[in-house]
């Protein structure tokens, strides 16, 4: 990552620790009868990797949904840095620093890789009005610096030299981490991934871990969501565990490991 | 101003009747396909056609005229689902296939045109002169024809729709097309069903429509704007909503007509359009939809 | 390099059937890009054209004929108009899927030409408003004024505002703003996870593309000179569709050789008049089904033909 992309992100991170970056309370969300998320609260603090994990269907998605601003919850409160996201739109959350991947990859199929890492920089650009359509100076160093810092955002996920291809035609395992990239050119300081590993074989799964590891070293706060409790307990500082909605349990890792309500609900399942 | 009322409203449930045999093909299609066939209204006034020709040209029964009708609409649906949904369904593009039908609709339209002319021809059944008085109220043998067949029709497809396998299966393949094949649902073939049944309804409905509206190429058309207009109120896919809208576009249609002026009568429903793509999108009477990320 | 074709074309052309019909051109290639612009790249089927069209023409013709408002300034206000009127359009459906959004425009565009047909005491009706004249001469300091009623120069009035609307549409593309638009095409959800509000921006595509259609109707009714609602029925929304679809959405360039294709090969095929719009309908289905990317795809793969062809030459020379 070029110097100016880290200090932008490091110089937003409160420094990692103490300090709550995001806080919910009492978050609800019903769709026609359904709980899909109940009475669910969580403290995530600034720099720490954050999973939040439970069977399929448990409301992890949900609860995704409702930090980043595509659902509303019924109920409940959440704060970001202070600041109240309740009734914020998704799209304003970006510019506090919220940014997430999704779980049904949504590229932007017919643009190439590099254009779609682009399209991450929306927030970010530096050039006055009427350069949109006079192209003078500042509008050339702006093009410069984003399609420098976008390289750099490729090598960070391993697809600089897939650059100028178009992303349909990328592999499942490149799509999802080209995804990672565009949320990254967003300059988050909480970056949200939804089952990441899902579809992806076990070198790829390295590749992931070694990359949200090193955005941890850099001050990055991440939230993952899966249902691979494997996976989870390598990388995860805490974790949040979900069943039908509900908070199930939290804690580090090792006393999520032994927890006996964990171990039930996940009975039969990916718990060694 | 009684009996202007009451006559009014039925002019506006026979006329709503009909719009919402044509509706139901579109929100029917919708449903299944998340697509809009532009095409719909040509398929009507291509049924009309066909039941004029066999009626007038060959001297035929009317009531044959519009089985023809319904058959001929039933094969263009086929042959439209085949040449330009099916092959563009692999591309999963949205708009395509929605103005692939809006280029089929041009050249329909436009080769009727040319083939019949702009004239109006006059569809005239043994029963759209015949009138029966009730009450100080006038009725075509026409219109209550119009309504018995929608009837029968609406509850005959509502049935399907309800107690058989295919109109399930039908269901399940609107809701969610993945899990409706793995259930051992061919939703090719169904997504095919559909649209020959919508597009014979549009068909029948054409035949129906032609002794009452001005036969032109352009007839459908007239008609079909109203239909999406309704389809939309209604609710996309909602086949119950559907109906109650087209009956309620039916008689601001004429309420209008009596009250105010025919000219006004696009303006009014779609202003209602617009009223309810401003405050309910998903439909006033459907319920709301939230998308699955 | 456009700009020496469009000097040169008059004089070529100097049979004023021939310079209307390059006049139409450049009225249609303003219609097709103003309608790339919104469908091309942010995605959005807006049926309506024909309606801003209409708005712009008689807008500024009734500023005039009425009001005696200069001409210029009818212009820039019926551009102005039309331009309010597609953002507001927008606004309604904002929230909207792709079909809720072309079967809403398509119903402005049904309630505008009511609108024009009964609106009598405004409109004049079916009748039409007459004696509508060209724009006023330009006096240039030093030279003899330029009269438009001469049809040469009023093409390079118009063709030159199309190109002047073309480089600043392709600027404006070839920025950020064109990132956004095509992101928003692309997936409106994930658009919004990157900090796009993307109301905001199909409100903005929607403004631009209304407006351009408004100036294109400013000039439409400068140079036809009577001015009747059927000119702007919802067929012309689905012809300017077509110029788009057949020249090839999305790339700016296409809609222009879209727009002067349609325009120009009905008047060649002159015995088929009335099968003209069978051939759009037509040509639409086609380019769809095999060919979406239009004549820019068609192009494309013609020049990725030969350019392999010449490559391989050299081998096949060797003895």
């Amino acid at each position: 990552m070029t110097t100016a992309a880290s200090a932008r992100m490091e110089s937003r991170a409160p420094g990692a620790g103490d300090d709550i970056l995001f806080r919910a309370e009492g978050l609800q969300k019903n769709f026609g009868g359904v709980q899909a998320v109940s009475d669910i609260s969580l403290s995530i603090p600034a720099g720490v990797v954050f999973a939040v994990i439970g069977p399929n269907g448990a409301g992890k998605s949900t609860l995704l949904n409702l930090m980043s601003g595509l659902y509303q919850p019924d109920a409940g409160s959440m704060a970001f840095a202070g600041v109240d996201l309740i009734g914020m739109p998704a799209q304003r959350r970006v510019r506090y620093g919220l940014a997430r991947t999704f779980q049904k990859i949504r590229l932007f199929k017919q643009l190439s890789v590099l254009e779609n890492v682009i399209a991450g920089f929306h927030t970010h650009h530096d050039i006055p009005l009427w350069q949109y359509v006079f192209h003078g100076a500042a509008f050339r160093r702006d093009h410069g610096r984003c399609h420098a810092e976008a390289i750099d955002l490729l090598a960070f996920v391993g697809l600089k030299h897939r650059a100028q291809v178009t992303a349909s035609a990328l592999a499942y395992g490149e799509q999802r981490m080209l995804e990672i990239a565009r949320a990254l050119a967003t300059a988050p300081r909480l970056l949200m991934v939804d089952e990441p590993a899902a579809g992806l074989n076990a070198a790829e799964v390295e590749a992931l871990l070694g990359r949200i590891a090193e955005l941890r070293g850099r001050g990055m706060t991440v939230v993952v969501v899966e249902h691979n409790m494997d996976l989870v307990m390598k990388i995860a500082d805490r974790i949040l565990v979900m069943d039908y909605g509900q908070y199930l349990f939290e804690g580090v890792p090792a006393e999520v490991q032994a927890d006996s309500g964990v171990i039930a609900a996940y009975l039969g399942g990916e718990l060694q | 101003m009684l009996t202007v009322i009451l006559q009014q409203g039925i002019n506006g449930i026979v006329v709503g009747s009909l719009y919402v045999l044509v509706a139901l093909g579109l929100t029917l299609i919708y449903g299944v396909l998340v697509q809009i066939n532009f095409a719909h209204a040509d398929f009507v006034t291509l049924g009309a056609f066909a039941a004029y020709f066999i009626t007038h040209l060959l001297s035929g029964n009317y009531f044959a005229g519009i089985a023809v009708a319904l058959v001929v609409g039933g094969v263009l649906g086929w042959l439209l689902n085949a040449t330009i949904f099916a092959p563009l369904r692999e591309r999963g593009n949205e708009l395509l296939p929605l103005i692939a039908t809006i280029g089929v609709s041009i050249m329909l339209q436009n080769a009727m045109l040319v083939l019949l002319g702009p004239i109006p021809y006059a569809f005239d059944t043994p029963y759209s002169n015949h009138v029966i008085r009730f009450a100080g109220l006038f009725f075509t043998v026409q219109s209550m024809l119009i309504i018995v067949m929608s009837t029968i029709t609406i509850g005959i497809l509502y049935a399907f729709m309800k107690f058989t396998f295919l109109g399930k299966a039908l269901r399940a393949v609107s809701q969610d097309r993945e899990t409706a094949g793995l259930m051992g649902i061919n939703p090719n073939y169904v997504i095919m069903l559909t649209f020959v049944i919508a597009s014979a309804l549009a068909g029948m409905s054409g035949a129906l429509l032609g002794p009452v509206l001005v036969l032109t190429p352009f007839a459908g058309t007239s008609v079909i704007v109203k239909a999406f207009a309704i389809v939309i109120i209604g609710g996309f896919g909602n086949v119950e909503g559907t109906i109650i809208a087209g009956l309620i576009v039916g008689l601001i249609e004429s309420y209008t007509t009596q009250f105010l002026d025919p000219g006004l009568i696009d303006i009014v429903v779609f202003a209602l359009l617009l009223l309810t793509l401003a405050v309910r999108p998903t439909g006033l009477i459907a319920e709301r939809r939230e998308e699955n990320v | 390099m456009a700009a020496i074709a469009i000097g040169l074309l008059p004089m070529i052309f100097t049979d004023s059937y021939w310079q209307t019909n390059l006049i139409v051109c450049a009225i249609n290639v303003l219609l097709a890009i103003g309608l790339d612009f919104v469908l091309g790249y942010a995605g959005q089927l807006n049926l309506g054209q024909s309606a801003f069209y209409g708005i712009g023409a008689y807008a500024s013709t009734l500023l005039i004929t009425q009001l005696g408002v200069p001409f210029w300034v009818a212009f820039v206000c019926g551009v102005l108009l039309a331009g309010v009127a597609g953002m507001l359009l927008s606004i309604f459906a904002v929230r909207l899927r792709g079909h809720y959004l072309a079967i809403a425009s398509l119903g402005f565009a049904v309630i505008t030409y009511q609108v024009l047909l009964n609106w009598i005491s405004l409109t004049q009706g079916p009748l039409g408003i007459y004696a509508i004249a060209p724009p006023p001469p330009l006096a240039i300091p030093g030279m003899p004024a330029i009269a438009f009623s001469n049809l040469g120069n009023l093409f390079y009035l118009t063709a030159g505002f199309a190109l002047l609307t073309y480089m600043l549409l392709d600027q404006l593309v070839r920025s950020p703003v064109g990132e956004t638009l095509t992101a928003i095409r692309e997936d409106e959800v994930s658009a919004a996870s990157l900090g796009i509000n993307c109301p905001k921006w199909k409100v903005f595509a929607f403004g631009i593309s209304s407006a351009v259609a408004g100036a294109a109707g400013c000039f439409y009714a400068s140079f036809v000179g009577t001015l009747v609602p059927d000119a702007f029925f919802i067929t012309e929304s689905f012809s300017i569709l077509a110029m788009v679809i057949v020249g090839g959405m999305g790339t700016l360039i296409g809609p222009v050789l879209g727009a002067i294709l349609l325009t120009v090969l009905p008047e060649l095929l002159r015995s088929i008049g009335d099968l003209r719009l069978i051939v759009y309908g037509v040509s639409v289905t086609l380019v769809v089904l095999f060919m979406p990317g239009g004549m820019v795809q068609a192009a494309r793969l013609v020049a990725e033909r030969l350019r392999r062809r010449v490559a391989a030459t050299p081998a096949k020379a060797k003895p």
